[in-house]
């Protein structure tokens, strides 16, 4: 549900294996190859030699080495920054709002709204964004929490649920709920599937959006411990 | 098509949704691998800005590391370099199989009208295991529930001295599954220990 980038995850992880499946390629064929040991050795030392004219002529007057190793430095602290953005980017993308009408857009009654927001996801909440000072009579926002809120108040009253727990999260630039719910032992999953879709159709009927929502049926520590329903 | 304005889910989403909480997405990997790989960087910058300002190295001279790399496989003890290598190749190629084989997770998806619906497969095996249980009428540490893609696998051990059905049991989770509807649909086999056990 999170908006953690999977694709740059795997090119990533498999440009880096493959480099260092290169470099242990490498190591072993020098190791047990004599024509390899033989080539690299007749190599290493034009690389070397290569490497020794870049730094004499990169030298500035007055200088005892090359500004090579500044650019090193920049360069190395370049790719700690992409690094750490990387890491950043896992598992981002949770929200805070649930939905937000500005006054004109409501004034209108629905049937405008509906022509410039029906095929682009994503492009109602910058409108509003966009529009929402300019002579409004106000705004309705619902927060993430008070629907979060409500479907766990709802969820808390069902006995065969050892746990829940509902979270919202941007998906694909609108706000979605996840529902975790977290059975107790032997409650079939269609049956709890069943209600809690239930109880998001009413959901929907309260807040007036029908917003994506994930039900993930899970089983967890506290479920392994609890004490399996009776009633069969 | 004239959508309602306040319908935010479509089924390209549901689909969305239900793929990516059936398959890793590799963040752990990767958060792991970029730690990794910025202390590595730390170390480098460090050395680097030593050698920019004329001091001496403080944990890797990097000329001296290059000046050995240059005389492999000279320069380190063979069975030294032999381990690296393998231990550089088998990181290799786990990352490398990170990146590739899908990840799947242990998850079922219901089809559901209104929102997307995964399963853990242990909250299946539970929910079968209990029918199976009443089906055969024996406690539930009798029954023993494996479940994974393609099949599920109930063993019944019987209490001493009173037959288990094997086909009501495996009716009961046939029922059971078909109710879930889970996708894809796993083959179901019912084993019947030999030997039975004292009953509760």
């Amino acid at each position: 549900m999170n908006t953690t980038p999977r694709l740059l995850n795997r090119l990533v992880l498999a440009v880096l294996g493959l480099l260092l499946l290169a470099a242990g390629a490498a190591g072993l064929a020098v190791l047990t190859l004599p024509a390899v040991a033989s080539w690299w050795g007749s190599t290493a030392p034009r690389v070397g030699g290569w490497i020794d004219r870049l730094r004499r002529g990169t030298t500035l007057e007055g200088q005892s080495d090359t500004w090579l190793w500044l650019a090193l430095a920049a360069a190395l602290l370049l790719l700690i920054v992409l690094l750490a953005l990387w890491i950043a980017a896992q598992g981002r993308g949770r929200t805070g709002l649930f939905a937000s009408v500005d006054g004109r857009v409501g004034g209108h009654s629905g049937g405008h709204s509906g022509g410039h927001s029906g095929g682009h996801s994503g492009g109602r909440d910058t409108d509003d964004r966009d529009t929402g000072d300019d002579g409004t009579a106000g705004s309705v926002v619902i927060t993430a929490t008070a629907v979060e809120q409500a479907l766990k108040a709802a969820l808390l009253e069902r006995t065969d649920l050892a746990g829940t727990s509902v979270s919202t999260w941007e998906v694909r630039g609108v706000p979605g709920l996840r529902v975790r719910v977290y059975p107790k032992k032997g409650v079939p999953p269609y049956v709890t599937a069943a209600e809690v879709s239930r109880l998001v159709e009413a959901l929907d009927v309260v807040t007036g959006y029908r917003t994506p929502v994930l039900i993930s049926i899970r089983s967890g520590a506290r479920v392994r411990f609890s004490r399996a329903e009776r009633v069969t | 098509m004239s959508p309602d304005p306040l319908d935010r889910s479509t089924p390209a989403s549901t689909a969305r949704l239900v793929r990516r909480e059936l398959y890793s997405s590799r963040a752990v990997a990767s958060v792991v691998t970029g730690v990794l790989l910025i202390a590595v960087c730390l170390v480098l910058l460090f050395e680097a800005i030593l050698k920019a300002v004329g001091d001496a190295p403080f944990l890797l001279d990097v000329e001296a590391a290059a000046a050995r790399i240059g005389a492999l496989p000279g320069a380190v003890p063979p069975s030294l370099l032999g381990a690296g290598s393998v231990f550089l190749l088998v990181l290799g190629a786990l990352l490398l199989l990170l990146a590739v084989l899908p990840g799947r997770r242990a998850r079922y998806t219901i089809p559901d009208g209104r929102a997307a619906v995964v399963v853990d497969a242990e909250v299946v095996a539970s929910s079968l295991a209990r029918r199976a249980r009443v089906a055969a009428g024996v406690a539930p540490e009798q029954v023993l529930v494996t479940i994974s893609r393609a099949s599920v696998r109930v063993q019944v051990r019987p209490t001493s001295g009173v037959p288990v059905d094997a086909d009501a049991v495996r009716a009961a989770v046939a029922d059971d599954l078909q109710r879930s509807s889970v996708e894809p649909a796993p083959r179901i086999s019912v084993v019947v220990a030999e030997s039975g056990v004292i009953g509760q």
